[in-house]
């Protein structure tokens, strides 16, 4: 890095601060002028409320909105290399880009049908070991244990190291050579070791593994949040009426635990389902074989140039994903509102505490 | 009033120096590595010295992410106004009309040959470097002589393996590193229209059989190994040889000095000398600057080349100079490392920098990898799927 030199670390310092200064005028001669506005020239009693609002709004505008327009734009295009500076746009194209997805390979051999596949099941096992292990790590974490502060420091150990730096590390781990990963197989007395960057089943077996490591502590801590927050008076009731741990964990922790786990399952499937670091990093070869949807997409768009068809897939993994939700929603009867979401919680408070009561009786 | 003035008077010539300055941004795929970034940053800031007007920020980019970054750039509107970067780049920037031509613009007979950047009868580049072709490179401490040809390779590497170090490494994950081979059975990856891929060929059956018997059967490459790996075995002097680009010789020099050797890739038994491809580095100009730029970006590409700095750039980097004066010079015919590696190109073929190339590329890695992690893949399968990958790949480039 021998061009991180301190003159160099000046001048991106001074880029850096001269955007922010430029953002900081720019929102005051904003705040000014609608102060100007809604509280000196017409008075209104919302003035503080548009002056608070508004930055926050435009900058969603130009964040969010513009750019979901443009891919929904791009979507019913023809952009590609080929047609770079002057696309057509219409409907037409977007059907065009809609059939392309369904008929033809998105990057070289494999067609959508098999990735949507590789990603479902992607999806599934990752999200099956983020809560079995999470929640395992989550019930041990709970109870007194001796140094509980320092298990729970290390296992929050993968969280906190930033993403992009674990994944590089790891896949320096899966060096068929030099890597730990087969250096300690070797020691454990595997003769040939997988090759994890080439062989393509192992590929995917080694994307796998580091994000289960890297998903595991986020599900733990938030199952621990939630586990933290159960009434010990329902354990003492189930125990008073002579239900084994496994009946107190059906019986209590997991509805308890329900309207936590139900928002952390939906987000770790969408999070997962549109995981790029993780398949994308770990895949340094490029095998089609280790492809996920959004990976496919980002090779379509930026190593293929198909923009108006990339577009395209972005939408449908979109719809994919929301219909995803829904679903989930209605089968696990979750209402996404936080009131409601409180107020279900309370209601299954409300039916264990009723249920140890009457057990009481 | 009379600080009113003088603080009216500083604006004005603030306001005056800022209009009369020309900034310059240029984009390079050199690295720090090979202190090749460093150079062109030295490049820069000599020719703002000379020319206080203008200035130069030089910025360093991943190759492909040049080429990225570079598209969405000028889709935005902001992309740099120039380019130092390896030929196929061409390919993408000619069919997005994001180049221009540079024909009118630089006397190109002073220069190497720059077919690699040609398309559409036109030349988009103006040539930097000659070469950026693969060679073979040797440890002289591990290795006498090179091997001339492969059955000499596979001799000298079992004396290598018994003795425990690897024989011959290189990245076995980049089809840039394949087609040497698939030149040495007069294989092209398309046909005569240059846009037709011709990989599911004898050629292609056989260079990916030899690879894997090279691997498998006598054990000369290591069992995996990208370049970095491959970079750094060499250097630490656990591998022999290494076939590795121009581009690394000026880092091989500095590491190795004296123990460093060059020779051709070795021959094939059976087949001829392998035929690396040849292209070298290229400026390339944005299609949308106005005439001021154009003319400091020109001014500019004139200096960056001219026989002083080319001279430099092969005492500092081992780079062939693609101006013809400075590749004449004795100081770079007496070298005898440049010599061999100049040697190595006369056999060498001119890279494709056809829009398609980039679906043969995306074709060949999979199949290559697939051939190189296991003894059993079979060579006329990857062959067949190479081709049928590549011409999905055109189609969808269309």
């Amino acid at each position: 890095m021998s061009s991180l030199t301190p003159d160099f670390m000046l001048r991106s310092l001074g880029n850096v601060g001269s955007t922010i200064l430029t953002l900081l005028v720019a929102v005051a001669v904003l705040e000014v002028a609608l102060w100007l506005v809604f509280s000196k020239l017409l008075h209104s009693r919302h003035a503080l409320v548009i002056m608070l609002l508004t930055p926050a709004a435009i900058g969603l505008a130009a964040l969010i909105v513009y750019p979901l327009l443009f891919e929904i734009r791009l979507a019913f295009s023809n952009m590609s290399i080929r047609r770079f500076k002057n696309p057509t746009y219409g409907l037409a194209q977007g059907w065009d880009n809609l059939k392309l997805i369904f008929t033809e390979p998105v990057l070289k051999q494999v067609k959508f049908f098999p990735i949507l596949g590789r990603t479902f099941l992607w999806t599934f096992i990752q999200v099956s070991f983020h809560v079995t292990l999470g929640l395992g790590l989550a019930l041990l974490m709970n109870r007194k244990i001796r140094f509980r502060g320092l298990f729970r420091t290390l296992l929050v150990f993968p969280w906190a190291v930033p993403q992009i730096v674990a994944i590089l590390a790891w896949r320096g781990e899966f060096n068929f050579q030099y890597g730990y990963v087969n250096i300690l197989l070797r020691g454990l007395g595997v003769a040939n070791p997988p090759q994890w960057l080439t062989e393509p089943f192992w590929n995917y077996v080694a994307v796998n593994i580091v994000n289960i490591w890297l998903g595991v502590p986020f599900m733990m801590v938030t199952l621990l949040g939630g586990l933290q927050s159960i009434d010990s008076t329902y354990y003492e009731a189930a125990e008073i009426d002579g239900a084994s741990p496994s009946q107190r964990f059906r019986a209590v922790t997991l509805p308890l635990l329900k309207p936590v786990m139900t928002p952390v399952i939906i987000l770790g499937v969408i999070w997962t389902f549109n995981n790029f670091n993780v398949p994308y990093l770990i895949n340094q070869n490029e095998l089609e074989t280790s492809d996920i949807l959004v990976t496919a997409l980002f090779r379509a768009a930026f190593e293929y140039n198909r923009y108006g068809f990339a577009a395209a897939l972005a939408l449908v993994i979109f719809a994919i994903l929301l219909g995803l939700t829904i679903l989930y929603m209605r089968v696990t009867d979750f209402k996404p509102v936080m009131k409601a979401g409180l107020s279900q919680a309370a209601g299954e408070r409300r039916r264990v505490a009723a249920k140890a009561a009457g057990g009481q009786r | 009033m009379k600080k009113s003035i003088s603080i009216a008077l500083c604006l004005i010539l603030l306001v005056g120096a800022l209009f009369g300055q020309t900034k310059l941004t240029l984009w390079t795929q050199e690295g720090t590595a090979e202190n090749a970034f460093q150079f062109v940053q030295e490049l820069a800031k000599a020719y703002s010295a000379a020319n206080p007007k203008v200035s130069i920020e030089v910025l360093n980019k991943e190759t492909e992410a040049l080429r990225e970054d570079f598209q969405t750039a000028a889709l935005a509107g902001d992309a740099p106004e120039l380019l130092w970067t390896v030929s196929d780049h061409a390919g993408p920037f000619v069919a997005a009309e994001l180049i221009q031509s540079v024909d009118k613009l630089v006397n190109l007979k002073l220069y190497a040959d720059a077919t690699a950047v040609m398309l559409e009868g036109k030349t988009w580049g103006v040539p930097i470097s000659s070469g950026n072709h693969l060679m073979l490179l040797y440890n002289k401490d591990l290795v006498k002589a090179p091997p001339k040809d492969t059955d000499e390779l596979v001799k000298m590497a079992a004396d290598l393996n018994a003795k425990g170090i690897i024989p011959l490494t290189f990245n076995q994950t980049e089809p840039f590193w394949l087609v040497p081979w698939l030149g040495g059975y007069k294989g092209r990856v398309f046909a005569s229209d240059g846009v037709t891929p011709t990989l599911d060929t004898q050629a292609m059956v056989k260079t990916l059989t030899l690879l894997q018997d090279l691997k498998f059967k006598h054990k000369v490459f290591p069992a995996e190994a990208n370049y970095d790996t491959a970079d750094a075995i060499f250097k630490e002097g656990k591998a022999a040889m290494i076939i590795n680009g121009d581009w690394s010789l000026g880092d091989y020099k500095k590491v190795m000095g004296d123990k460093l050797g060059v020779a051709r890739i070795p021959m094939i038994k059976g087949g001829t000398w392998p035929a690396p491809y040849t292209a070298g580095k290229f400026f390339m100009i944005n299609a949308d600057i106005d005439k001021a730029k154009l003319a400091a970006v020109v001014d500019f590409i004139k200096f960056a080349t001219n026989k002083e700095n080319q001279l430099l750039m092969f005492t500092r980097l081992t780079r062939l100079p693609a101006l013809k004066t400075a590749a004449a010079d004795k100081t770079v015919t007496s070298d005898p490392i440049t010599k061999a590696s100049a040697e190595q190109m006369t056999v060498g073929v001119g890279m494709p920098s056809v829009l398609e190339m980039r679906a043969v590329w995306d074709a060949m890695k999979p199949e290559m990898l697939k051939v190189l992690a296991s003894a059993s893949a079979s060579p006329v399968d990857a062959a067949k799927a190479m081709q049928s990958a590549a011409v999905a790949g055109i189609k969808a480039l269309q």
